[in-house]
């Protein structure tokens, strides 16, 4: 993802302009993030979570209900072909 | 997040690397720090409000107002006006999961699911989500052409403005901007309350239905239609992955919580208030063929029909309404499978990144748009099967998504303090076991019918 830009941002002629302007590209930086909590930030949120450990009556249960959730879709399918016929 | 908690290393102290996205967030988060700061409340609560009210009258959709509409002319204002309540009151308790999901956690639903339960789940819940937000949407864009007939104007129009609203809120690359201008979009869902004030309702047939009475007679079958489409009509798949990753996105946190609650219970209650606006429309033709009327049909539906009874001035409001309805349900519809879309592939997926940096958020935002516009446009389509089917099935599917939303609500390892309570599991459960009731029910007995294995 790019960067974004700082405010003022232009080629520096002189290391004493070029000073400034990282200086004021640090203070925009600063300032923005601490409007921010260390976990909102892109690369914090890119790093997955761990995966969770689900019990085997969890994953059972969890498989039973798509199962029936599907078979029910189908069915309500089913009605929607046949009221097309 | 105490999940993603490491050991902390010099390198940990260092602030993270800012893209553009994070730049726009802090600038966001910089207006919220500073009204807290000078104790402006009623502009800290204007900064925080939007996922909330989006989500519910982002479902007070097309569909949504048509169906409440059918129960009013098919059965009057007995049972619905305190049931349809009682549903956004269901809504709330989901929705608030969803916020509070997002804001502890800076995640969308779709991410969670998929890297804390692994990808079968995942994608499960993606796939159920582009189904009904495909199913839906052609829906959406058959409310736009319906209340546009009213005005002699075509499908193209129609599918023409849903397109360049999308495009349109998508144009600025902000979040905020976003989310403020399908705000200012959704105030015109009080035209079905307007609506409703105008038919001149009797307030003590209102206050007498409030005891569930008289309750809906009938064929059972049409009966259960109307049961599951009203509760598809108020929760739905896309409401949770829409209000999770939307208050992500906008930068909400903890601390943010309790304004959260007041978003999604101001949201709540204006949808019931509007959805309770057009269920008095219909009742106001319950004694003039209202059950005979077809809802999603271009020039013979509610607007017509409220027409010839309340005058031109209701049947205007009642059309205006549910372009409205259509089109605030496209963005928000369209936002929730773009969302969906680049947490599942991993993908930056904010409306605070440009184009060029999310180009599949940007594109599927666009592409599910355009893929149901094309629907409506094929000659012959099933399009009142389809709008009238569009809401069951998110009720069917609905279940599977809340118990998901549930377990990570409950996982502590994700939200800390901010797990569930046990008194809001109680209610999650009912809700779960009522929905899956109510779509079950009409999926088993539409099917049995259907398949002549009972009688019609």
């Amino acid at each position: 993802m790019r960067p974004t830009t700082p405010p003022n941002h232009v080629t520096p002629a002189s290391p004493a302009i070029r000073e400034e302007d990282l200086q004021a590209e640090e203070r925009f930086e600063d300032e923005l993030i601490m409007h921010l909590e260390r976990d909102q930030f892109v690369a914090e949120t890119s790093r997955p979570v761990p995966r969770a450990q689900l019990s085997r009556g969890a994953t059972a249960g969890l498989w039973a209900l798509r199962v029936f959730v599907i078979i029910v879709s189908l069915m309500v399918i089913y009605a929607f072909i046949a009221q097309l016929g | 997040m105490s999940a993603t908690e490491a050991p902390v290393s010099p390198a940990r102290l260092l602030p993270p690397p800012l893209t553009e996205e994070d730049a726009a967030r802090s600038e966001d988060r910089s207006r919220v720090h500073l009204a807290r700061g000078h104790r402006r409340r009623w502009y800290l609560l204007w900064l925080l409000v939007g996922p909330g009210i989006l989500a519910m009258i982002g479902e007070n959709d097309g569909p949504s107002m048509i169906a409440y509409a059918a129960d009013g002319a098919e059965y009057g204002l007995g049972f619905f006006v305190p049931f349809i309540p009682i549903l956004f009151a269901m809504a709330y308790v989901c929705q608030e999961m969803c916020m509070r999901v997002g804001a502890v956690t800076h995640r969308g639903y779709g991410e969670l699911v998929l890297q804390r339960y692994g990808k079968v789940w995942g994608w499960f819940g993606a796939g159920d989500l582009t189904i009904t937000n495909l199913v839906t949407l052609v829906a959406e864009f058959i409310s736009i052409r319906i209340g546009l007939a009213y005005f002699h104007l075509g499908p193209g129009v129609a599918v023409a403005l849903g397109l360049a609203l999308v495009v349109f809120t998508l144009s600025g690359g902000r979040y905020w901007r976003w989310e403020r201008i399908v705000l200012g979009l959704a105030l015109f869902n009080g035209l079905f309350l307007l609506a409703a004030i105008l038919v001149k309702p009797h307030v003590g047939t209102i206050v007498h239905s409030l005891g569930f009475s008289p309750f809906p007679g009938g064929n059972f079958n049409t009966l259960l239609l109307l049961l599951a489409s009203t509760i598809g009509a108020t929760v739905t798949p896309w409401m949770i992955f829409f209000q999770q990753s939307a208050s992500a996105d906008k930068g909400m946190t903890p601390r943010d919580i309790g304004h959260g609650r007041y978003d999604t219970a101001a949201g709540a209650v204006l949808g019931a208030i509007f959805g309770l606006g057009a269920l008095i429309c219909g009742a106001a033709l319950l004694t003039h063929g209202g059950a005979t009327i077809q809802g999603f049909t271009p020039g013979a539906g509610f607007p017509q029909a409220l027409e010839r009874v309340a005058g031109g001035f209701v049947g205007t409001l009642f059309a205006l309404g549910l372009v409205e309805a259509g089109a605030v349900a496209i963005l928000t519809i369209s936002a929730s499978t773009a969302y969906a879309a680049g947490e599942c592939v991993g993908a930056s997926h904010s409306f605070n990144s440009s184009p060029r940096n999310a180009t599949l958020f940007y594109a599927a935002n666009i592409g599910v748009a355009v893929l149901a516009a094309t629907v409506i446009l094929i000659p012959g389509a099933p399009l009142l099967s389809i709008a009238l089917n569009a809401n069951v099935l998110a009720t069917v599917l609905l279940p599977v998504s809340l118990v998901l939303l549930v377990m990570l609500a409950n996982d502590r390892d994700l939200m800390g303090r901010w797990a569930n309570r046990r008194s809001t599991n109680v209610i999650a459960i009912a809700v779960i076991a009522f929905v899956g009731v109510c779509g079950a029910t009409y999926g088993i007995d539409s099917f049995l019918r259907a398949a002549h294995l009972i009688g019609t």
